[in-house]
């Protein structure tokens, strides 16, 4: 089958306009690719002599910050996902009648949703000072958006009859909530809770070095002093448990149905 | 016999679009009363304004000797739940299990505390029993609903909806969605379990010959009227052809089919009943 001339000619100047952004991007950054490639044997070595092999030597010490980020990020997952499931169902046609109300809260959470969780543990971080509580924070704004619009999306995929067969027995409305849709929102808010755990076990790690607490500030000191090895040894162990966390949820999600 | 629904003048519009033209009629206990009539007509539409799942443009309804067309909130939920209702695609909580599903039908007569803790009360949990056993469901009591087949699942509703211990049971397009077989069973059952209760029994239905079978007084509607009341016999041939003519093709032959399509789905998307608890 051959494209029509029409439909070849978009497709080149599609083409072509791509390419200029690409090369106007590279040329305002005064990026020469060339000077990448270049530069990689050059990357490599340094990373070779100066983080390889990692010193795992004073791990222990770490330990406590470590778990600190874990539970950081079981912490906001576990608030953000209540808090989000009264977002979540102020947002739902299936669970909210009131359009102004329900308008009104989409709105918010979609401005919540477009806020990236650094910017929240920068902005905390300058209102509140350095502090543990602010990374927490932060977490919960940062998810809680998302994790928001997906609860109202997954209710809303409920079919209507579910709730309209209790309606018609005479269910009250927090009846109807509780037997009718709750349990078959069940599979998704896990669902969607764990993508939120996964998410924040990242941002945890990156969160202490914006001194929102966590191990992300020992990785950022360690680097400040050229304590290039001890650095890779705590690099691989947040990969580690970042991978173990997904691991982990896969597996949960697996078994449920 | 008593008379346990009257209906008066019922109007219902969509914009200037008029789904129900008037419509009056009375119902009595022990009734299989059979709506017939092409799709569009407003089956549904009638079905649904009696237990103001729609509220009605006009008109009265009187069922047990109240007005249900001026109950709201909580004394509408009490009439409902003396109202059972059964649905073509069932409409059951997948993920609960069936004996829980029957016991639904208990909610509207229990505290929101007590329903939220599972403390039914023996007599009802016993009553779900048995009727399980009735319609040959017991072994299946814990399963979950969304592991039963759809003759199953309608079964099912069936208890849901006698658990209300209701006198009035509203079924709209029951066997729509099922096979021939299923159907069979589903309505022997439906006809046999509120005769015996004195339920009068109302029951949308496309086929009919089902309706001939099973109907003990058959309505056609059409377009928003009844242009038929009377008893099977009654409803001949000719009858049927002029109800159903200019809607869809051959009802005559009216065996369960799955291209049967109601008009459930959008009057579900737009149904926005007058109780305050609407959205749900
Ligand atoms: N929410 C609605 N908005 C607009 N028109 C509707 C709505 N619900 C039903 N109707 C119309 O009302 C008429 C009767 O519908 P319905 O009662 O579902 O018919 P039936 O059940 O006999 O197939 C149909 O023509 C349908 O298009
Ligand atoms: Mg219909």
């Amino acid at each position: 089958m051959r494209l029509s001339d029409k439909s070849r000619v978009k497709n080149a100047a599609a083409a072509l306009g791509l390419i200029a952004v690409i090369v106007a991007a590279f040329t305002y950054l005064k990026v020469n690719p060339r000077d990448i490639l270049l530069a990689v044997p050059r990357f490599a070595g340094f990373f070779v002599r100066n983080f390889l092999p990692p010193d795992f030597s004073s791990l222990a010490s770490y330990i406590p910050l470590i778990a600190e980020t874990i539970f950081f990020a079981l912490a906001g997952t576990c608030v953000s996902s209540l808090l989000a499931l009264v977002f979540g169902f102020l947002i739902s046609e299936r669970t909210n009648s009131i359009a102004p109300l329900r308008h009104t809260a989409r709105v918010v959470a979609s401005v919540f949703r477009n806020i990236p969780v650094m910017v929240w543990a920068a902005l905390l971080v300058y209102i509140f000072g350095i502090g543990s509580l602010v990374g927490l924070c932060a977490l919960v704004l940062g998810t809680l958006g998302l994790l928001a619009r997906s609860y109202a999306e997954s209710a809303d995929g409920i079919p209507a009859g579910k709730a309209e067969a209790l309606r018609a027995c005479g269910a009250s409305y927090p009846q109807i909530l509780f037997h009718g849709l709750l349990p078959e929102f069940i599979p998704s808010w896990v669902n969607w809770t764990l993508f939120s755990l996964e998410i924040n076990i990242r941002a945890s790690v990156i969160l202490g070095m914006v001194g929102a607490g966590g191990i992300g500030i020992m990785v950022q000191t360690n680097l400040r002093l050229f304590k290039y090895a001890e650095a890779m040894s705590l690099i691989i162990v947040l990969t580690a448990m970042i991978l173990l966390t997904e691991l982990a949820v896969n597996q949960i999600r697996r078994r449920l149905k | 016999m008593e008379t346990i629904l009257s209906v008066r003048a019922l109007r219902k519009s969509y914009g200037a679009f008029e789904a129900l033209r008037g419509v009056s009629l009375d119902f009595h206990s022990g009734e299989f009363v059979v709506v017939v009539g092409p799709s569009g007509a407003g089956k549904s539409t009638l079905i649904r304004c009696i237990n103001r799942m729609i509220d009605p443009s006009s008109g009265g309804i009187e069922f047990d000797g109240v007005r249900l067309e001026r109950a709201r909130g909580a004394e509408l939920r009490k009439r409902r739940a003396k109202i059972g209702m059964i649905f073509q695609h069932y409409n059951l909580i997948g993920r609960t299990n069936v004996i829980k599903n029957v016991l639904h039908g208990r909610l509207g007569h229990m505290p929101f505390i007590k329903s939220l803790f599972g403390l039914y009360s023996m007599a009802d949990r016993l009553r779900a029993v048995a009727l399980l056993e009735e319609i040959g469901l017991l072994e299946q009591k814990y399963k979950r609903a969304d592991e039963l087949s759809g003759g199953q699942m309608q079964r099912v509703g069936i208890c849901r909806a006698l658990m209300q211990e209701p006198r009035l049971l509203l079924a709209d397009e029951p066997i729509a969605s099922l096979d021939p077989r299923s159907a069979e069973t589903v309505m022997n059952h439906l006809k046999r379990m509120t005769e015996q209760r004195g339920i009068c029994c109302i029951v949308n239905l496309h086929q009919v010959d089902f309706a001939r079978r099973y109907a003990s007084r058959i309505i056609g509607v059409k377009s928003g009227a009844v242009v038929f009341d009377g008893k099977p016999e009654e409803f001949t041939a000719d009858m049927a052809r002029a109800i159903y003519e200019g809607g869809e093709a051959d009802p005559l032959r009216g065996a369960a089919g799955d291209s049967v399509s109601d008009g459930t789905d959008y009057i579900e998307a737009a149904a926005t009943p007058g109780g305050e608890y609407a959205a749900v």
